[in-house]
C-alpha cells in the first residue's frame, strides 16, 4: 500500500512537470499544443546523446535538453503559430499545426536518433528499502525530488518574477494585459518555450529510468491531455492535481489491476467522460462559459 | 390597458453578492416602459432575468398570466418576449438581409425536413421571410445596406440591426438594450421616433434598458428607477424627474465617480 | 455560385468521377489506386461528417468511434443475422445516429477545447468495448465478412452480387464513389437550406440564436446525429472492402485524421473535407516513394500549406462575400 503511494508520488511528479508546460501553453495562447509528447521524447533522446555518446555528466544532458526545448518551442511560436493564428478566421486552424509540428517532430526524430529504444545508466546505484514496505531505488528517490524541486520553482517563478507575473496576466485576461502595456507577441514566445522547456526536461529526467523511445510521442500527449483534463485546463495547481491524480491511477492500475485490464480502463474512460460533461472545468478549472 | 408582462419580486445572487434584490413592476400592453439606474444598479441582470438568460434566485416573471422565469431562453422567445443584445449582436458572416431573413425562425410554419426537401409549404414560407425582411428593411431604414455584411457594420447601423433580428421573430414585448448608447443626438432622435413606431405601427410592446437620461424622459410612459438592485422609483417621466430618491441616487452615484 | 457554374462543374465533376477516373487506371494499369480511391471516398464521408460538427461550432475529434460502432453493426447483422450489406449500410448509420443522440445530450453542452477532449476519449472508449464486449469477440474481431449480396429491388437486380464480378475493386469503387457523392449532396443541400442557415447562427452566435427562438440543444444534437451518421456508414463501407474488422480498425489516430481533413481542405467550404481527405490520404500515399523522408517531408508540407493558407487549401477561391 505504501508502495503504491510512493510509486503513484514519483509518478505524479513527472506528470505534473509535463502537465504544467501543458496548461501553460494552452493558458497563454489558447492551443493545445499536440506536439508536446514529441517535445518530451526529444528531450529525452537530448539528454542520452549528452551522456551516453558524448559522455558528459547527467547535469549537463539535462541542461542541454532544457535549451534545445526552449530553442524549440519559441521557433515554434514565433515562426509557426503567430502568423497562422493572425491569419486564420477560426480559432480551431492552429490545432491543424499543431498536428503538423507533432507529426514533424517525429520525423526529425526518427531520422536525427533513431527508432531504437536507447536508455541512460542509473545516475545513482543502490535500492532505499524501508522494511519492505517501500522498496524504490535511489535513483527514481532522486529523480522525484528533482521533479518536485522544479515544480517549485516553477510556482515560484510564475508567483514573483516579472516574466511570471506578466504570463498570469496574459492567461487571465489578453486584452486587459495589452492594455496594461504587456508585449503579449514577447511573452507568448517566452511561455511556450518555458511549456517547451519543462516536456524537455522531464524526458531527460525519465530517460535514466523508463529509457525512451520514438513511439512515446502520442501516448504522452494523449496523458497530459488527460491530466489538464481532469485537474482543469489552464490551471497551475490543475496541472499539478492532474498530475498527481494520473501518476496515483498509473501506480494502483500497475498492481491492483493488472489482470482485468480493458474492462478497468473503459470503466476510468467512461467515469472520465461522464465527469466531464458534468464538470467540464475539471477540478481545479474556471468555469468555461 | 391589460397588464402584459409581470414581474414579481425578482431576486438574484451570485454567491454573496445580491446583484437583484426583490424587485417587482408591471408592464402594460402597448406601453413603452424604461429601467434606469445608475451603473451596477442591477438592470442587465434584471434584464437577463426576464428573458430567463438567467435563472432567477427567488420570484418570477409573467407574460400575459403564464410563467416564462427560469424557461430555456428559446422558450421564452417562442412565447412570444424577445430580447436584443447589447454588444449588437449579430450573425458576423451573414449579410443584413441574410440577418433578418434568418431571425424569422419562429415564423415557420414548415418543418425542418420540409425545408430541407424543399416542399411547397416550405417555398411559401421563404417567400413570406423575404418579404416580411424587405418590410423590417424598410422600416428601420436599412435598404441601403440590405447587401452589406453584417461583420462590417458600424455602430448605429449594428444597433438597428439588432432590433430588426428582434423584430423578425413578430414579438409581442421587446427587450431593448441600452438602445441609445454611444449615439449623437440626431441619431438619439432618429432612434426615439423608431421605437415609437414600434409601438404605434407594430403594437409591440417595449420594455427597455438605458443610460441616456434625456432620450429615456423622451420616451418613456413610465419609467422604473433602480438602485444597488431595488427598486426606489416608478412613474411618470415627470414624477422620476422631481423624485427626490433618484436624484440622490444620480448624485450619490456622481459625488462617487468624482472621488469626494 | 451561380446555378449553371454550379450545374456543370457538377456535371464535370461526376464525369470525371465515374467516367475519366476508371478508364485512367484501366489505361495505366495502376489498379492498386481503385483501393487508394475507394478508401478516400469513404473517409471522406466520415470527414464531411466531422466538418458538420464544425458547422455548429464543436470540434469533433471522435468520429472515429462511430466508424467503427458502424463497422461493427454491419458486420454483426451481415454475418449473424444474415442480412444483405445493402441493408446493413442505412441501419449502421442510424444506429449511429442514435447511439450519438445519447452521447451528445450531456456532452454538446460543452464548449471549445473542452468538447475537443472528450471526443478524443470517445474512440478510445469504442475500442475498449470492441474488445471487452461478448458480442463483438474481442480482440479476434469479426473475419470472413462475405461480400456484398446483390441487391433486387422488385425483382430487379439493382446492384449485382460481388463475389460474382470479375473486378470486385471497380465495382466498390463505385459504390464509395456513389456514396460520397450522395453524402456530400446531402451536405450542399442541408448548408444550403434553412437548417443551415440556423447551424450556422449557432456556429456564430449561440445566444443570439436562442433569443430568436432556436432550441439550440436540440439543433446541436440533430446536427450531431447526421454527423454521426456519415461515421457509421463510412464504417460500414469499410468492412465491406476488407471483410473484416478489428477493435483496432479505426482508432484515435484516424479521428483525428478526420478532423485535419476539414482543416486542410478549409472549414468555410462544403468540398473542404472532401479535397483535404484526398490531399492528405493520397499526399500520404504519393510519398510513400520517399521512404524514411515520408513523415518528415509530409509533415513539412501540411506546415507551409498551413503558414501559406491557414483558412484551407480551398480559401483560394475566397472572395469577399463568397463565403459560406
Amino acid at each position: 500500500m505504501e508502495q503504491v503511494i510512493a510509486n503513484g508520488l514519483y509518478l505524479g511528479a513527472q506528470y505534473a512537470l509535463i502537465a504544467l508546460g501543458l496548461t501553460l501553453i494552452f493558458s497563454l495562447m489558447n492551443v493545445l499544443n499536440f506536439a508536446h509528447g514529441q517535445m518530451y521524447v526529444l528531450g529525452g533522446f537530448v539528454t542520452y546523446t549528452v551522456v551516453a555518446q558524448f559522455e558528459l555528466p547527467f547535469v549537463v544532458g539535462l541542461a542541454a535538453s532544457a535549451v534545445v526545448l526552449a530553442v524549440t518551442g519559441a521557433l515554434v511560436e514565433r515562426f509557426l503559430f503567430r502568423p497562422v493564428i493572425k491569419n486564420s478566421h477560426r480559432e480551431e486552424s492552429s490545432m491543424l499545426l499543431a498536428a503538423g509540428i507533432a507529426f514533424f517532430l517525429d520525423a526529425v526524430i526518427l531520422l536525427v536518433f533513431g527508432e531504437k529504444q536507447r536508455g541512460v545508466p542509473k545516475i545513482i546505484d543502490g535500492l532505499f528499502n524501508w522494511d519492505f514496505l517501500i522498496v524504490m531505488p535511489y535513483d527514481r528517490i532522486v529523480i522525484g525530488f528533482l521533479a518536485i524541486a522544479l515544480i517549485a520553482i516553477f510556482i515560484l517563478f510564475m508567483q514573483h518574477s516579472k516574466t511570471g507575473r506578466a504570463m498570469r496576466a496574459l492567461a487571465q485576461d489578453k486584452i486587459a494585459a495589452r492594455l496594461m502595456g504587456v508585449d503579449v507577441d514577447r511573452y507568448s514566445m517566452i511561455g511556450f518555450a518555458l511549456g517547451a522547456m519543462l516536456a524537455g526536461v522531464v524526458g531527460g529526467l525519465l530517460v535514466t529510468i523508463t529509457g525512451i523511445n520514438l513511439g512515446m510521442g502520442g501516448p504522452t500527449s494523449i496523458k497530459a491531455f488527460m491530466m489538464i483534463m481532469i485537474g482543469g485546463a489552464g490551471v497551475i495547481s490543475g496541472a499539478i492535481i492532474g498530475g498527481f491524480i494520473l501518476g496515483m491511477m498509473e501506480s494502483v492500475g500497475l498492481t491492483v489491476l493488472a489482470a482485468s485490464g480493458d474492462i478497468t480502463y473503459l470503466v476510468i474512460f467512461a467515469t472520465l467522460m461522464v465527469f466531464l460533461a458534468i464538470r467540464p472545468q475539471g477540478l481545479m478549472g474556471k468555469p468555461w462559459g | 390597458m391589460s397588464i402584459l408582462l409581470e414581474v414579481k419580486g425578482v431576486s438574484k445572487r451570485f454567491g454573496g453578492l445580491t446583484a437583484v434584490n426583490n424587485v417587482s413592476f408591471h408592464v402594460s400592453e402597448g406601453e413603452i416602459l424604461s429601467v434606469i439606474g445608475p451603473n451596477g444598479a442591477g438592470k442587465s441582470t434584471l434584464f437577463k432575468l426576464i428573458a430567463s438568460f438567467l435563472p432567477t434566485s427567488q420570484g418570477e416573471v409573467f407574460l400575459r398570466g403564464e410563467r416564462i422565469s427560469n424557461l430555456a431562453p428559446h422558450t421564452v422567445a417562442r412565447k412570444g418576449l424577445v430580447r436584443t443584445f447589447q454588444e449588437a449582436t449579430i450573425f458576423r458572416s451573414m449579410t443584413v438581409r441574410q440577418n433578418i431573413i434568418v431571425a424569422h425562425h419562429l415564423r415557420s410554419r414548415a418543418s425542418l425536413l420540409g425545408f430541407f426537401l424543399g416542399t411547397r409549404l416550405a417555398a411559401s414560407d421563404e417567400t413570406a421571410f423575404a418579404e416580411s425582411s424587405d418590410n423590417i428593411i424598410e422600416f428601420l431604414g436599412l435598404a441601403a445596406i440590405r447587401d452589406e455584411l453584417a461583420s462590417t457594420l458600424p455602430q448605429g447601423h449594428l444597433r438597428a440591426l439588432g432590433m430588426a433580428i428582434g423584430l423578425a421573430t413578430h414579438p409581442t414585448v421587446l427587450l431593448l438594450d441600452e438602445p441609445f448608447a454611444g449615439m449623437n443626438h440626431d441619431e438619439t432622435m432618429h432612434m426615439v421616433t423608431l421605437v415609437r413606431r414600434l409601438r404605434d405601427e407594430r403594437g409591440v410592446t417595449v420594455l427597455l434598458v438605458e443610460h441616456d437620461m434625456p432620450a429615456v424622459m423622451k420616451i418613456s410612459d413610465r419609467i422604473v428607477v433602480l438602485n444597488f438592485g431595488e427598486k426606489i422609483a416608478e412613474g411618470t417621466p415627470t414624477q422620476i424627474q422631481s423624485n427626490p430618491k433618484v436624484i440622490e441616487a444620480y448624485l450619490g452615484a456622481e459625488d462617487a465617480a468624482i472621488g469626494l | 455560385m451561380r446555378k449553371n457554374t454550379l450545374i456543370f462543374s457538377t456535371g464535370v465533376f461526376l464525369l470525371a468521377l465515374y467516367g475519366a477516373v476508371p478508364l485512367a487506371i484501366a489505361t495505366s494499369e495502376r489498379f492498386d489506386l481503385y483501393y487508394t480511391l475507394t478508401a478516400v471516398a469513404l473517409l471522406s464521408i466520415a470527414s464531411a461528417g466531422v466538418w458538420l460538427t464544425f458547422y455548429i461550432g464543436r470540434i469533433n475529434i471522435g468520429q472515429g468511434a462511430y466508424s467503427l460502432v458502424g463497422g461493427y453493426v454491419s458486420a454483426l447483422l451481415v454475418t449473424q443475422a444474415g442480412m444483405s450489406f445493402w441493408w446493413t449500410l442505412p441501419i449502421a448509420g442510424v444506429f449511429c445516429a442514435v447511439l450519438s443522440v445519447v452521447i451528445g445530450l450531456p456532452i454538446l453542452r460543452l464548449r471549445g477545447v473542452y468538447f475537443a477532449m472528450v471526443t478524443l476519449v470517445l474512440t478510445e472508449v469504442a475500442r475498449l468495448c470492441a474488445l471487452a464486449l461478448p458480442i463483438t469477440n474481442g480482440a479476434k474481431g469479426i473475419t470472413s465478412i462475405p461480400l456484398p449480396e446483390a441487391l433486387q429491388i422488385f425483382g430487379v437486380t439493382v446492384i449485382p452480387d460481388f463475389a460474382q464480378l470479375a473486378n470486385p475493386k471497380l465495382a466498390f469503387y463505385f459504390m464509395a464513389v456513389t456514396m460520397m457523392v450522395v453524402a456530400y449532396a446531402v451536405l450542399w443541400r442541408i448548408v444550403h437550406s434553412r437548417l443551415g442557415h440556423l447551424c450556422r447562427s449557432l456556429q456564430q452566435n449561440e445566444e443570439l440564436a436562442s433569443s430568436i427562438g432556436v432550441n439550440t440543444a436540440w439543433l446541436r444534437v440533430l446536427a450531431y446525429s447526421i454527423s454521426s451518421f456519415f461515421g457509421g456508414i463510412a464504417g460500414a463501407g469499410f468492412i465491406a472492402i476488407s471483410q473484416s474488422i478489428y477493435p483496432s480498425s479505426f482508432q484515435s489516430t484516424d479521428s483525428v485524421n478526420f478532423m485535419l481533413n476539414c482543416f486542410l481542405g478549409g472549414l468555410g467550404y462544403v468540398m473542404g473535407p472532401m479535397l483535404g481527405t484526398l490531399l492528405l490520404y493520397f499526399g500520404w500515399d504519393l510519398l510513400f516513394a520517399t521512404g524514411r523522408f515520408q513523415l518528415l517531408i509530409y509533415s513539412t508540407l501540411m506546415i507551409l500549406l498551413m503558414l501559406w493558407l491557414p483558412n484551407g487549401v480551398l480559401s483560394l477561391m475566397d472572395r469577399k462575400g463568397d463565403r459560406k
